[in-house]
């Protein structure tokens, strides 16, 4: 059984500033101290399309897998290797994120879609985040009595993610904007 | 599963320094040129082709190593669906 958590969220920036934040999220070293379940980031291939000006990018993204006694001794480890595809379509102002995990794969998926597009209400000073998280558990026997709590945990961890994401993502958008102003004065 | 690994705190990767210089200048081409419209120069060659041969040194996971080599149309593929296996 797959459980699927929806999240949306109006950004009241526009989509440009929006999307270079979501860049600088993880690469401004001051984000690490609320960031702390990401350790490393690294851009593995990124292509222009020249036709079309889309913008494909492959991160990897290590977070550290903090969970109960249970679940380390489970994994072995408590490093866990994500990877993260990105696409741009800046004439359609569209971005379209989907990342998952590549190390556990044996016990858990968890598949992330993330969409940034003009707020429907005000296109062109918002932009509307849509969160799709997926996660699924396999019917492994060793994961049988405690499959419910591994759920549990990971449904807590993604909400206190996003949410810790969400708010680094508006303080970068405040200081583009302001950065901005302090430019065309 | 992977092997073994270190956890490394990303101050201590060796292609940290590497890896900044090439994310800032990507983060103000991304503003600065790509927003606008302007797509077809690539300023960041020189600190891209330092930070992936380092990347290619050093990066340990065998299956992120995989990603390193992908194509474009391999990155729109894995944009559908999970496609690698452990």
């Amino acid at each position: 059984m797959v459980k699927v958590l929806t999240q949306e969220h109006a950004y009241k920036h526009p989509w440009e500033r929006v999307t270079s934040a979501f860049w600088r999220k993880f690469t401004d070293p001051e984000n690490k101290q609320i960031l702390t379940h990401i350790l490393e980031v690294d851009t593995l291939n990124r292509t222009i399309d020249p036709e079309s000006g889309k913008l494909y990018t492959m991160r990897a993204i290590t977070i550290h897998a903090r969970g109960p006694w249970f679940i380390r001794k489970l994994l072995g480890q408590d490093i866990c290797h994500c990877i993260e595809t990105v696409i741009v379509d800046a004439r359609s102002q569209s971005m379209q994120l989907t990342s998952h995990n590549i190390s556990f794969q044996r016990f858990v998926e968890v598949d992330e879609r993330i969409f940034y597009n003009p707020h429907p209400g005000n296109p062109r000073e918002w932009t509307c985040c849509r969160q799709e998280t997926s996660i699924n558990i396999k019917p492994l026997a060793a994961l049988a009595s405690i499959k419910d709590k591994v759920e549990q945990q990971l449904v807590e961890k993604t909400l206190q993610n996003s949410a810790k994401g969400r708010d680094v993502m508006e303080r970068i958008c405040r200081y583009l904007e302001a950065d901005s102003s302090r430019i065309s004065i | 599963m992977s092997s073994k690994e270190k956890k490394t705190p990303s101050s201590t990767s060796p292609c940290a320094q590497l890896r900044a210089a090439y994310h800032d200048c990507f983060n103000r081409w991304y503003s600065e040129k790509f927003m606008k419209g302007q797509w077809d120069k690539d300023e960041c060659a020189n600190h891209w082709q330092k930070y992936r041969d380092c990347l290619s040194q050093h990066l340990e996971d065998k299956h992120l190593r995989r990603f390193l080599e992908a194509e474009s149309g391999q990155i729109d593929g894995a944009a559908t669906g999970r496609n690698i296996r452990e």
